[in-house]
């Protein structure tokens, strides 16, 4: 019965999918396991796009133009609890809010589908609404970027030009949050669900990652000599957050929430709460590595709880003490996309992107990144690392 | 019986302009319910018989004459403070003080007691004047926001201060209600059509930070004590003792929630939603 309604459902979506400009699919799941700099591990939920990726925290950046409409199809793999997607910022009707009780929840192996259309241009997020407390804290939640309909690299139409955006997604994790007993809570409806009595987080986390993994050069986020830098900050988690940015970027805050802000804030510290976005011009002048220092603030005494730095890497700048590979990549820089390797490939190799998610991994004797923009990305093999130019 | 006292305080409140307004605020000692059931020791500065949940919304205009007698019925010196009209420093119990003001500007206003800050704060001894220009006739909601750790009223109560590099609440509430208790005060409870505006007068007298996160629509400030005005936002940061005033004009119906984005403030006594969470219902 199931299947035929959703076959129903679909064959409905064929005959309006004219309407539909742009379909993602986007997969929930309960079993991920996320591994910490210092090797302790925890479960978590996410999402992937595809059942063969690894969840990971955040999950996968939505990108979409402004005027699209828009269909998420959420497909839910959990095993487990019902999940939605709850679509932060950009103002969805009632029905696709994803808030359990005022919208509809998506059972295990049942897709659910959001459909809407793209608003202003901006920053927003998309996290799962079902014990929101638990199950954003689990790790499902996203950045979802609406790029405007003028092109992909102006603040918004007629708004400034940037050669590159920059994501900045903090959240935080406390294990005694991710124990079974809390994870895997009851799903009856109306039944009484408890958190634990203290949120104390062990890791707090920039892009999902911390600590010395955000001084690993795989980690730093690689920009051109001389570009203009539009940093997107979301603040998924449960405290504050302050970055400060070196005051020779020329931090200027322009936008909140996915709107202008009335004025420009010429500031080099940009403070999120919980739930916040904002857009930040900085300008990369000399070949340098540049820190962020991100502070973590209680909301309730207003004590910094911990200090991550993470940097922005001007690619003229050196990889520091990388160890020379036993392969080689040709040609590099690649004007088409498409990387050829020599040497012998004895295991996978790994495409890390500018914020240090994984793009492939292979074990092939070409790989390609034609598809993706042009800029920095790093190979890793056998724990040594190679930096690519996509130009 | 709140519905009621809310209506009647509001009928008393509304005069014409350059109106004589009587108002005689009672300090109180009593006890708040918790959404649990659980009773914390609590404080209110009040015109009802009774002992309400929260200390009393003043909502005032322009031009009016206040004559203010405050009642310390309490068994512990207290202070009264309206910002920028007036100051009691210090009320011996069994005392009153007394002073008679006309309001001038237009404004959200917190009053408070001065003693022992922010504890007596703390303990519910602060509340929210709106004074609206004259023809203001735009619809507006009120939304004292808090926090409350359950085992510190006893202590405060006991002239014990704990210290606040330690406070970790377990309760959260607008105006004394938690989820889902606050969409039954009318005063809270968004209720709006399609195309018409409404205001949303949102004040912090607790001591966290709350990040006010709206569901369906963004929201603009027309004021705002810490941040710039006019900003365009669906989640809005509130320090202690700030306060917003926001506008929407909703472009469409339904019911769309609204809640503090710490989630951890969504709970009540570690059970989730029990905490700052309420919805907006907006007639198509």
């Amino acid at each position: 019965m199931k299947h035929l309604i959703y076959i129903l459902f679909i064959s409905l979506s064929i005959t309006t999918n004219a309407q539909i400009d742009y379909t993602k699919l986007i997969i929930g799941r309960n079993t991920g396991l996320k591994t910490f700099y210092n090797g302790d591990s925890t479960r978590i939920f996410g999402f992937a796009e595809s059942l063969g990726e690894a969840i990971d925290i955040p999950g996968p950046t939505i990108r979409i133009t402004e005027g699209d409409s828009v269909m998420i199809d959420f497909w839910n793999v959990s095993q487990g609890a019902p999940h939605t997607i709850h679509l932060h910022g950009l103002d969805v009707d009632q029905q696709n809010d994803g808030v359990p009780a005022l919208s509809f929840t998506v059972g295990h192996m049942d897709h659910g589908f959001y459909v809407f259309k793209a608003p202003h241009p901006g920053t927003y997020l998309y996290h799962c609404h079902v014990v929101s407390s638990i199950h954003v804290q689990a790790g499902m939640y996203g950045v979802m970027i609406v790029e405007p309909s003028s092109g992909t690299n102006v603040v918004w139409n007629g708004g400034e030009a940037f050669d590159r955006d920059l994501l900045l997604t903090t959240s935080e994790i406390d294990t005694l949050w991710h124990n079974p007993d809390v994870l895997l809570h009851d799903t009856t409806m109306g039944a009484m669900i408890m958190v634990p009595e203290t949120f104390e987080p062990q890791f707090y986390l920039v892009n999902g990652i911390t600590e010395t993994n955000l001084a690993d050069p795989l980690n730093h986020h690689y920009v051109g000599l001389n570009e203009k830098v539009y940093i997107r900050s979301s603040n998924i988690g449960y405290m504050g957050v302050r970055h400060i940015f070196p005051s020779s970027l020329l931090a200027k805050t322009i936008s909140s929430d996915g709107r202008p802000l009335p004025t420009e804030v010429s500031s080099d510290t940009v403070e999120l709460h919980p739930g916040e976005r904002f857009g930040t011009l900085i300008q990369v002048g000399t070949d340098s590595i540049y820190p962020i220092t991100t502070e973590f603030f209680d909301l309730n005494t207003q004590n910094v709880m911990s200090t991550q730095t993470s940097y922005i890497h001007t690619s003229a700048a050196s990889i520091i003490d990388l160890p020379e590979p036993t392969i080689s990549v040709y040609p590099n820089p690649s004007h088409t996309g498409i990387f050829h390797i020599t040497g012998d490939l004895e295991q996978a190799y790994h495409i890390y992107d500018s914020i240090g998610r994984i793009l492939q991994s292979s074990q092939d004797n070409t790989f390609d990144l034609s598809d993706q923009s042009k800029g920095i990305y790093i190979m890793r093999y056998q724990d040594r690392l190679i930096k690519l130019i996509n130009y | 019986m709140i519905r009621c006292l809310i209506v009647a305080l509001l009928i008393i409140s509304f005069k014409s302009y350059g109106a004589i307004i009587d108002v005689r605020l009672e300090i109180k000692s009593g006890t708040l319910n918790l959404v649990s059931g659980t009773p914390i020791p609590y404080k209110v500065f009040t015109q009802q018989s009774g002992f309400p949940n929260n200390s009393d919304l003043l909502i005032w205009e322009v031009g009016d004459q206040i004559n203010l007698t405050v009642v310390n019925a309490d068994s512990v010196l207290h202070g009264f403070t309206l910002d920028s009209y007036v100051s009691f420093p210090s009320i011996a119990v069994s005392d009153s003080s007394y002073q008679s003001f006309t309001l001038n500007n237009a404004g959200v206003y917190r009053y408070y007691d001065p003693i022992n800050s922010p504890y007596n704060e703390y303990l519910g001894l602060a509340g929210i004047v709106h004074i609206k220009n004259v023809g203001d006739n735009v619809p507006y909601f009120y939304w004292d926001v808090r926090e409350h750790q359950s085992d510190w009223n006893d202590t405060i109560i006991q002239a014990f201060n704990p210290d606040l590099n330690f406070y970790t609440p377990d309760y959260f509430t607008i105006n004394g209600n938690s989820n889902p208790d606050i969409n039954n005060d009318p005063t809270a409870r968004v209720v709006g059509a399609n195309g018409s505006e409404f205001r949303i007068v949102i004040v912090n007298n607790g001591l966290s930070i709350h990040s006010m996160h709206f569901h369906g629509y963004h929201f603009i400030s027309i004021a705002d004590s810490k941040y710039m005005t006019g900003r365009n936002k669906d989640t809005f940061p509130i320090y202690p003792k700030d306060h917003l005033v926001l506008s929407c004009v909703p472009d469409k119906g339904g019911e769309y929630p609204v809640h503090d984005h710490n989630l951890v403030a969504v709970t009540g006594g570690q059970v989730y939603a029990n905490g700052i969470f309420t919805t907006m219902l907006i007639a198509p």
